[in-house]
This record gives C-alpha cells, structure tokens and sequence, in this order.
C-alpha cells in the first residue's frame, strides 16, 4: 500500500471524534467485523489511526477506497464545510428517466476528458441524493486528496449544492461535468450559502414549514403563552403580545427555521433626506452592505419581535429569505413617482 | 391690695375661662368620637349590603353556568339553550363538510390575496402526503408560494393550463403527486416487507419512475438471478410502461419464461402485490406460474 494513502487513511481518522470512530468504519465496511474487532476504541487516536492503517495494509486499501471513507465522515458532519446552491437550466420538457450508471459513466467520462488527474467517488443515500467527491489533481501531478470537491446532487431536480475545494479554478470543469451528465443545459450560481447543508436542501426543496392557510390546519404546537399563576395577576398588554405573536407566526411559520449563519444586504439607494440640506452634491446612490451574523439567523430574526427588539410585523425584506432561497440582497431604487426600494430578483 | 383684689377676679376669670375652654374641648372631642362612630356604622352596614349583593350576583352566575351544562340548572334561559344548541349543530355540520372536501383531494380556502389550495394524495386506501399551492389572482393567476417537489414538472403543467383552466390545472397536478406517491409507496413497502428478496438496495429517482434491481421470488436464497429494470413512461400513471425482465445469459430456459410471467406481472399488479404473489408460489425459483 502506498505511503500516501496510508498516511490520508490516518489523517482521516484523526479527524473523526472518537465515539464515532467504529461506527463509521463499519459503515466503511472495508475492514472485516474481525478485524475491527481486535482495535480498542478507548485507546487515544493516535493510536487507533495508526491500528486501522495497520489493518488496511494487511487489506492492501486502494485510494478509492480510502476516499469512500472521506465521504462518510463528510456526511456525517457536512457542517464543516461552506456549501453553495446551484440551479441548472434546460429548455426541453422531455420525462427524464434518471439513471445513476448513466449519471455516474457520463459525469466521469466528461470530467477525464479534460483532467486525467482527478479521483472521482460516488456514493448514493436513501433520500436520492447522490454525494460525489473530486480530488483534483493537474496535467502533470497525481491528485491532491486533501483538496476535494464534494457535490451534492438530487436526481431530475434542478439544484446543486457544492462545496468547492481552494483551487476554485477547477469550479467550472466541475460545473460542465454535472451539467453534461445530468441532462441540463447550463448552470449558474445562486445567491444562497451557508454551512447547513440540510437547510439549504430545505429552503430549496421547500420542505421547511410554511404556513399555508387552509380550513384543515395541521395539528399546531400549543401555542405556550403561559397562563400565569395567580388570578391576580393582569397582563395589561396581553392583547398586544398575542398580536405580535401571531404576526410572527404568520411571517416566519410554526415550524424550526433553515439554518443560515448571514444574511448580506448591499444598498444602492439615494440617500433620502431634507433637499435643504444638499449633503450630497452628486445625485448618486448611497452605497453601503448590511450584514447580519448569528450562529442561526432565522430563528434570531424570529425572536425579535416576541423579545420586544423590533416591531411586528418584521420587514419583509427579512422574512422572505426562506422564501427567495437567497441570503444576498441586492436593494435598487424603485423606478417610478415614489422613491422606495425594491429587491432585485 | 387693690392689685389683690384685681387679681383674685382675674384669676377666679382666668380659672372660669380655662374651665370653659376644657369643656369646649372635651365637648368637642365628643362630638368627634361620636361622628366617627356614626362613619364606622355606616361603612359597616355599607360592607354588609355589598356582601349581601355579591352573593346574590355569585348565585345568578352560577345559576347560568349550570343551566348551560344542563345539569338540572333551575333558572336557565330556553331560548338561549336552543339557540346554542343549533349553533353547535351547523359548526360540526361545516367541519365534516370541510372535512369530505379534504379528503377528496383537492380542497381550496379563499386568502387575503387568492386562493390556498391543498392537494392531499393517496394510494389505494392509504393517505399519503399533503401538498399546498397559494395562488394570487391579481392582476392575473400566478403561483405565489408552493410545497410541490421541485422534480415535479409544475412549471409546465402551469405553463399550459394556468392562465387558461384552473380546475384543468390542478386536476392534471393531482395527478402527477398521486401518481408520485403511489410509485414512492410501491418502492418503499418492497424495500420494506421484501428485502429479503431483493439484492442490496434498489436503484430509484426521486421520481420514482425507473426502478433497477436484483431479485429472487422465493425469499431464502443465494442468488438474485433476475434483474428488473422498470420504465414509468407515464409520470400521470402509478403502474410501469415498460418492464424489463434479464436473466444470466446461461441461464435454463425456464427462467427465462418465469422472467417474462414476470415481466408481464409486474405490469398488471402494484409492485409489493407482485412480490406478494410470489410468496404463495413455495420455496423453488420458477414456481411462479
């Protein structure tokens, strides 16, 4: 077995939290149930890595192999990467009848054609997404398993997700190639990136919980305004929170919101205020980005409103970011009589 | 002595004088007293004809409470009883009816906008997923927000019929997510109850509309010597167009012809009613007859 994959078998390991160590070389299932066997798991990690590299000499691990591994620990903790959405477009109406070997022959075939030096993996799970890992390489060396492309890739669906590698010049190579094999025409990125993959998947498969009016609602959490104890005590207000609250809920949903870690708003509007004063000579836009960080915006942004922090109902420019699918705005001067501001599409 | 007896009437004055002055004093402290208890009785008696009223008004309300719950209340309104009675009747009467046009599938609610319509799908006796479409009707009908899968051809069914024929429209939508989610059921009920029978796990879509697999109609076995490869040409219908049934190249020429009862089985039947079939055919491969 070659050095260099024995010592990415390791590092891979390494990365691995302990605990999770034997059931994820058990998904692996390169390594026999006897042989896992006879490695401890309480041991540290450094010496688990170094058993298991033992155990796949004696099994004589391909790179292929090894990578299989990668993409299991990358499933499992997809948050550590950046994942960006792509959509594809195609202008035929013709059923497509995905078929993964075809998928797979025809996403390798046209990627080899214009880089020898990449390794390819696929692996498919039970929701139909299809995980495929790059490890690109040039024209004149092998391929740099520690610089990897993942792409995420549900069949006869119009979206991407992609977690580009540094080398960012083999992004389009890798576009063409999912584009070629899926039956698309063209691709291009959308305004939406987040570490979530789960909500992005959400946010752009619609499966986050919008609040659709019907006469049959869905059964609702109890809503939890407290009833307080003591019949003495008056919410003098409590008309006014119940509004916010209802509002809040006709806004954001019942349900848990898609996970965004920011939401970037860029301003490219005048800058409104008395003409007497004629701060600015030019009549130029105002140009200024408002961005919002938190390790869950959405359910921040929800939270405003109940907390007393913002008035309900919220701006719509906020709440329509599950909605758009897009945490990149882009606010213009609304043409016409009244100066406002739209949102670009 | 003249200054004494000044004095002594000055004093015998300023004696009387001080006298009077108690006296004052005392009678009207008196009178203070008195009034404050007059004040006292009077807020008492005022106390006590509050309580008596407030007991009055707690017995007339529970009066009502228990006329309500009809349990024997003595002074209960008839009218009102009947009139709440029929209330009652009507709101359970629209639920059902509300309930009857969600079960037959396609259900709609006006909104501040347009219309919310609910696609609710089944497959033989089982529902299944509910999809929701909010559409706004000015200035023309267009899709506002939707939970349709995004492999679900809407944009073009919409393209064709949206502007035209609403009822058309969503009839032809129905019908794909029924006929998704039949596929999805058949799949998920064979890779459920017949996995035994099948190699590994099945090749799908997300459409569910090409199925490939490996299997064995008789459950302990080896070998999968049958590979099956279904086509759902129509994305409206839950049953294949076209079925694909290989064996080995080496294989006897009974399994070929249990390959093509199979092939034509699988055509007729629902997938896990097909795999059901086999279960009665005994222990050997080509049984199936």
């Amino acid at each position: 077995m070659d050095e260099t994959v024995a010592e990415y078998i390791r590092r891979t390991v390494l990365k691995i939290p302990r605990d999770e160590i034997k059931t994820m070389l058990r998904k692996w299932g390169f390594l026999s149930e006897t042989q896992l066997q006879t490695i401890n798991f309480h041991q540290n990690k450094d010496n688990i890595s170094r058993d298991v590299v033992q155990l796949c000499e004696e099994n004589s691990t391909s790179i292929k192999q090894a990578a299989v591994l990668d993409i299991i620990y990358n499933h499992s903790y997809p948050n550590k990467r950046t994942w960006s959405v792509y959509q594809m477009n195609k202008t035929e109406e013709e059923t497509d009848f995905f078929d993964l070997t075809d998928f797979r022959k025809k996403f390798k075939r046209q990627l080899r054609s214009t880089l020898k030096n990449v390794t390819i993996n696929f692996r498919e799970y039970e929701n139909n997404a299809i995980w495929i890992r790059i490890a690109w390489g040039t024209p004149y060396t092998k391929p740099n398993q520690y610089k990897t492309s993942y792409v995420v890739y549900h069949s006869q669906t119009p979206y991407a997700f992609i977690s580009p590698s540094v080398l960012k010049s083999n992004l389009p190579l890798l576009c063409q190639a999912l584009v070629v094999a899926s039956n698309y025409q063209d691709i291009h990125e959308m305004e939406l990136r987040s570490h979530s993959l789960n909500s992005l998947e959400d946010m752009v498969f619609k499966r986050y919980s919008q609040n659709f009016e019907t006469y049959c609602p869905r059964p609702v959490q109890e809503s939890t305004v407290a009833q307080e104890t003591g019949l003495r005590v008056v919410q003098e207000n409590i008309n006014e929170k119940e509004r916010i609250l209802r509002v809040n809920r006709e806004g954001f949903g019942d349900g848990p919101q898609p996970k965004l870690e920011f939401a970037e708003y860029k301003l490219e509007t005048m800058f409104t205020s008395d003409p007497k004063l004629e701060v600015l000579d030019r009549k130029e836009p105002f140009r200024c980005m408002v961005k919002f960080h938190s390790p869950h915006l959405l359910e921040s942004l929800k939270s405003l409103a109940p907390a007393g922090m913002a008035d309900a109902p919220l701006s719509s420019l906020l709440t329509c970011i599950p909605h758009k699918a897009r945490n990149y705005f882009k606010i213009r001067e609304k043409k016409g009589f009244f100066p406002g501001s739209f949102v670009s599409p | 002595m003249e200054e004494g007896k000044a004095h002594p009437s000055e004093g015998v004055f300023a004696h009387l004088e001080m006298l009077e002055a108690q006296a004052h004093e005392v009678a009207v402290k008196q009178a203070a007293a008195e009034q404050r208890k007059e004040q006292l009785a009077r807020l008492e008696a005022r106390v006590q004809e509050l309580r008596q009223r407030r007991d009055e008004l707690q017995a007339k309300v529970e009066l009502q409470e228990q006329g309500q719950h009809g349990q024997g209340g003595v002074v209960s309104d008839p009218a009102q009883h009947s009139a709440q009675t029929v209330l009652g009747w009507k709101i359970r009467k629209v639920k059902s009816t509300l309930q009857v046009f969600y079960l037959t599938g396609i259900s709609g609610k006006l909104s501040k906008q347009g219309v919310c319509f609910c696609i609710s799908t089944a497959y033989e006796g089982t529902y299944l997923d509910s999809y929701y479409l909010d559409l706004l009707t000015e200035p023309q009908v267009r899709i506002h927000r939707h939970s349709i899968p995004t492999f679900i051809p809407m944009e073009q069914i919409a393209k064709k019929y949206l502007q035209t024929d609403i009822r058309r429209f969503l009839s032809v939508l129905s019908d794909h997510l029924n006929a998704y989610v039949g596929r999805r059921y058949q799949a998920d009920q064979l890779q459920e109850h017949f996995s035994d029978r099948l190699e590994g796990t099945m090749q799908r879509n997300s459409l569910c509309n090409l199925l490939v697999f490996n299997y064995n109609p008789s459950s302990k076995s080896e070998t999968f010597p049958f590979n099956a490869r279904l086509l759902y040409g129509d994305l409206c219908c839950s049953l294949p167009t076209e079925v694909v049934i290989s064996c080995a190249p080496d294989a006897p020429a009974a399994l070929t012809e249990t390959a093509a009862a199979h092939s034509d089985l699988f055509r007729r039947l629902a997938l896990h009613k097909a795999f059901g079939s086999f279960g009665s055919a005994g222990e050997h491969v080509d049984g199936a007859r």
